[in-house]
């Protein structure tokens, strides 16, 4: 076992193969003594039945997507939650963009770094950022757990934005009500099956939607698509609501 | 007539929502929003509540007449009801 830094949070875990162990690497954390916040298992006989149930996946995904899983299960408890979406950072904030698989998220974060460089433009998390709510305030952070890709930053920032991405031929943005925003972002969560986490993770929502402005985004794949997103979210100042 | 186990009515963000949990979650995954006739109405069904008691109810905490709280309550209740919702 091995101590990990992962949003904020000291985790203890094993990875054995592959896509787990690579992935985790850059979040070692430099004191492996000190005490953890909490220690993720997964064991092999877990493993294989997940494996079973999912046959197109090897052994190596299943340990890769599970202990994921295990993770962000364990984050509700630490004011945090996941986010599907692709992350990226820029000039010290995070800016999230949000929608079901295959609607283009991370070719839109791509589009960032096309537009303003790559290295101004940086992928956080290019699938599963960690949301936090560190002192009454959200952070985007990003974790070794960033689905197909390895596209993943050992950092964490203020969260700036969140879009809402849909394909459209013209680009066009607008903000969302909290109401309007709510199901398209619990939708790309995990859902808690028992009450008590449902409960924390709504509250967290609540929080969210009170202090981070979320926008609809229709967007093409032409480099104006990023400018607007950007242009739209960056300039939006809002205060902490209590 | 009630509402099922595992019905959630939580407000976030100034909006009224339901969402399942345990059992209930198997069959329904989405958000259900309410307005505030919808949510007082929600709440008096979790405890359990006729639908004459629920026109009563409405008329004694809105200004409504009670046509038009008749006709709101049964909208309702059919709506929930459909979408099984409902321990009748």
């Amino acid at each position: 076992m091995a101590v990990y830094e992962i949003a904020g949070l000291r985790v203890r875990m094993a990875p054995r193969y592959p896509t787990l162990t690579r992935q985790a690497q850059p979040y070692l954390a430099a004191d492996q003594q000190g005490p953890v916040h909490f220690t993720l298992t997964v064991d092999d006989a877990f493993l294989q039945a997940k494996q079973a149930e999912n046959p197109h996946l090897t052994i190596n995904d299943c340990e890769y997507i599970w202990v994921g899983a295990a993770f962000y299960r364990a984050l509700l408890h630490y004011d945090g939650f996941l986010l599907h979406a692709s992350a990226v950072m820029m000039d010290g904030k995070a800016y999230l963009f949000t929608a079901p698989s295959g609607t283009g998220k991370s070719t839109h974060t791509a589009l960032w770094q096309r537009c303003f460089g790559p290295d101004r433009a940086r992928i956080l998390n290019d699938d599963k950022p960690a949301l936090r709510l560190l002192d009454g305030a959200f952070v985007a952070c990003g974790t070794p757990f960033s689905g197909k890709t390895d596209l993943n930053i050992n950092s964490a920032v203020p969260l700036q934005g969140i879009c809402l991405l849909s394909r459209a031929a013209e680009n066009r943005i607008t903000r969302l009500t909290g109401r309007q925003a709510l199901a398209g972002l619990l939708n790309q969560t995990l859902r808690p099956a028992e009450e008590q986490e449902m409960d924390r993770l709504l509250r967290l929502m609540d929080r969210l939607l009170r202090t981070v402005p979320v926008y609809a985004l229709q967007c093409n794949m032409e480099k104006e698509a990023a400018e607007l997103s950007y242009q739209t979210m960056k300039s939006c100042q809002e205060g902490i609501a209590l | 007539m009630k509402i099922k186990p595992g019905f959630m009515l939580r407000e976030i963000d100034d909006t009224s929502v339901v969402v399942a949990v345990g059992e209930a979650s198997e069959h329904f995954n989405g958000l259900i929003t309410l307005n505030t006739t919808g949510s007082f109405l929600w709440k008096k069904l979790q405890q359990g509540a006729t639908e004459q008691e629920l026109v009563q109810a409405l008329c004694g905490a809105f200004e409504v007449d009670p046509d038009t709280a008749r006709a709101d309550t049964a909208e309702f209740v059919a709506a929930a009801r459909k979408a099984g919702f409902l321990d009748e």
